[in-house]
């Protein structure tokens, strides 16, 4: 294993902890799958020093905050001296399975995937809005199923939390955010309009995306961020019909969360939620 | 959706007859036009009609108006010496005069002043809300109906819109009246976007649990059906059918000057000039424009009798209470029973009035400015985009509205 940090660091610091296996390196964190001594398989990142320390606290805040089933709890955390200097690094309950990414690149989702994908998803932002948090980074890699085939929504590292001031600088042009997922309102940084129904946008392009297996936004691929963000402002998600008995309300809810206003949106999650329940009550999936 | 009287110069007999043939209805009373004593007896004599209602429109829009009726009400302020009137005593006052005006009418609900915003902006969504919560420390919350008034270009602008929408999320009034000025002074819109953003702002308001009046309307605004709008307000002349904000001015030029008669053509959602219907007889084709029977109040009867129209006496009065009757039975008509079939139904109306539009037009009937030719597609565009924003939406809380 090739890593950042010293493997032997690793053993002595975290004795409870076996069988390390580098997982990703991002430009934020490093992180491994290990094995815990009480609590079985674990995630450990390890967030690199130069990372805005208040950023991490957020994130430790935001899952501990929000409190879903559907969200990996963070088991521990705290500060270590590495070889990099200080780190904080988590502790977290692995997901075992696949992200939502890879499954993409063998094609759409079936639709019960799909409903059950939205609802769960739905079930973790639900939790979110709740605590007045917005996840602002819903996507495909975000997202996680597991071998029971239940999803799991994961790295809150960007999450707004709307109770607290903004990490984010009011005079940048765009905020932060993946361009493809993000509504207008979140790539233009308008701060003040970012709340929850970002998120339902985010998630209503990704259930199409698992409908039609490409992203409208991405396919064909633009010519730069540009051009990309004009697509999210002004084209139109193309219906999706969905193989169900509740096609056109699967559809109108889909056409509801992907508004380019948010006014447009399903007011809440909770209506959103509501919403697709009833979908899959109808359908016999819940 | 309901059709109340928008109070206008002459309509008072046009009231009374309208509601006592309708079995009850609403009107909404002009301090324009009405002196205090003439609000106090009107709204009596409306009253005393089985089923008959009136609210009281402030028609604090342009509040440093020089209209001389206007400014000779008891609740109209003589100066506004500092801002401090929105803030202060003034403001109570101003609130406790009109809820006395309209205790003393017998209105049952409150319309609160509301300023004309030619841009919607903080500075007028704060009045909005010193206005809102001044009123509710010494009114039942539940009466209170807010005043959304606003211009042409703020109509036009979904930005604008989208921004009212959100404002008022957070003034939780139970109902809203809602003046929109048409653009260039236009009597029928020919901006689709002016349309749509109209429509978007009642869904927009029914949608967080307020009922909606839509004041100051033509027939045009039928559509607004499919918003989910609780009433439509028109009236007699052009400038109760559309809201020209300068009227509430010494210096308006009223066009009631202008008199000219106008036969409303309800199947073909447009007026003629009573020239034109001579024209259409003469060509044998003036029965296609006599109102159905479900809309046919009897006032035009007589254009239909067989003899030349221009000779049969329709005037001003039998006009105006056909233009009025014809409108509350389409408004009545309207189907409500989902979203759907809401613009169906609307839809309907406008492929009828094109088809008929198309007869006449060939044989050179018009109704000029008033031809809802050029209007059809207008209202087609406009109800599209609607449809888009929020039928999804409208589709499935339509019952819960």
């Amino acid at each position: 294993m090739t890593t950042p940090i010293d493997i032997a660091w690793l053993q002595r610091s975290f004795p409870e902890l076996s069988g390390f296996r580098q997982l990703g390196q991002g430009g934020q964190k490093f992180v491994l799958a290990a094995k815990h001594r009480r609590d079985g398989d674990v995630v450990l990142k390890i967030v690199y020093p130069k990372t805005d320390p208040e950023s991490v606290r957020r994130e430790i805040l935001a899952v501990q905050q929000i409190q879903s089933s559907r969200v990996p709890r963070i088991l521990e955390h705290g500060i270590a001296d590495t070889n990099l200097g200080a780190c904080v690094w988590l502790r977290e309950e692995k997901v075992s399975g696949d992200t939502l990414r890879n499954m993409l690149a063998r094609g759409p989702l079936p639709p019960e995937s799909i409903l059950r994908l939205g609802l769960q998803m739905m079930e973790a932002l639900d939790g979110a809005e709740h605590a007045q948090i917005v996840h602002r980074d819903v996507k495909p890699d975000n997202i996680m199923r597991d071998t029971a085939g239940d999803f799991w929504l994961l790295d809150f590292g960007i999450a707004r939390h709307l109770d607290l001031s903004s990490l984010t600088a009011t005079s940048l042009p765009f905020g932060k955010m993946t361009l493809g997922y993000a509504p207008p309102e979140q790539c233009r940084n308008f701060k003040r309009e970012i709340d929850s129904r970002a998120d339902l946008f985010a998630l209503g392009v990704t259930m199409h995306e698992c409908a039609t297996g490409k992203n409208a936004f991405l396919d064909p691929p633009p010519r730069d961020h540009l051009e990309l963000l004009k697509r999210v402002e002004q084209v139109v998600l193309p219906p999706v019909a969905l193989p169900i008995t509740e096609a056109d309300s699967f559809q109108d809810l889909i056409a509801t969360m992907t508004q380019k206003n948010r006014i447009h949106r399903p007011r809440t999650i909770g209506h959103a939620r509501r919403w697709l329940r009833e979908i899959c009550e109808r359908e016999g999936l819940v | 959706m309901e059709l109340y009287l928008q109070f206008g110069y002459g309509m008072m007999e046009h009231c009374r007859t309208l509601l006592r043939s309708w079995g009850g209805g609403s009107v909404i009373l002009s301090p324009r036009d009405l002196t205090d004593d003439q609000l106090l007896r009107f709204g009596s004599d409306i009253l005393k009609i089985p089923g008959g209602d009136v609210i009281l429109d402030p028609q604090f829009y342009l509040p440093h108006s020089d209209h001389e009726k206007l400014c000779n009400h008891a609740y109209w302020p003589s100066a506004y010496s500092t801002t401090l009137f929105w803030q202060g005593q003034a403001l109570s006052r101003l609130l406790e005069s009109l809820r006395d005006l309209n205790s003393r009418i017998g209105c049952s609900r409150f319309v609160l002043p509301g300023l004309f915003a030619s841009v919607v902006d903080d500075d007028w969504a704060e009045t909005q809300r010193s206005v809102l919560e001044e009123a509710r420390a010494g009114s039942d919350n539940a009466s209170l109906i807010s005043t959304i008034a606003i211009s042409a270009e703020a109509a036009r602008d979904e930005n604008q819109i989208a921004d009212l929408i959100e404002r008022t999320e957070a003034w939780k009034v139970p109902a809203y009246y809602v003046v929109c000025e048409h653009p260039n002074g236009q009597y029928l819109v020919d901006d689709p976007n002016w349309i749509a953003n109209v429509l978007d702002l009642c869904a927009g308001l029914r949608l967080a649990g307020s009922q909606v009046i839509l004041g100051y309307c033509t027939h045009q605004m039928l559509a607004a059906n499919v918003a989910g709008v609780n009433a439509i307000a028109s009236g007699s002349w052009m400038n109760v059918r559309s809201f020209p904000p300068e009227k509430f001015n010494a210096t308006y030029e009223d066009e009631i000057r202008q008199r000219a008669t106008w036969y409303y053509c309800p199947q073909a959602l447009s007026e003629y000039k009573i020239p034109f219907l001579d024209i259409a007889h003469r060509l044998g084709i003036l029965q296609l424009m006599a109102p159905p029977p479900e809309l046919d109040g009897g006032y035009a009867t007589a254009l239909f009798s067989g003899a030349q129209p221009s000779t049969v006496g329709f005037g001003e009065q039998g006009a105006f209470r056909h233009y009025l009757h014809a409108l509350h039975e389409q408004v009545r008509l309207s189907n409500t029973e989902s979203f759907d079939s809401a613009v169906a139904d609307y839809e309907a109306r406008l492929t009828t009035a094109e088809t008929l539009l198309a007869r006449l037009q060939a044989a050179n009937i018009r109704g000029q400015l008033r031809d809802f030719a050029e209007i059809v597609d207008v209202n087609r565009a406009g109800l599209g985009l609607f449809s888009a924003l929020r039928g999804a939406v409208l589709r499935r809380q339509w019952d819960t509205l």
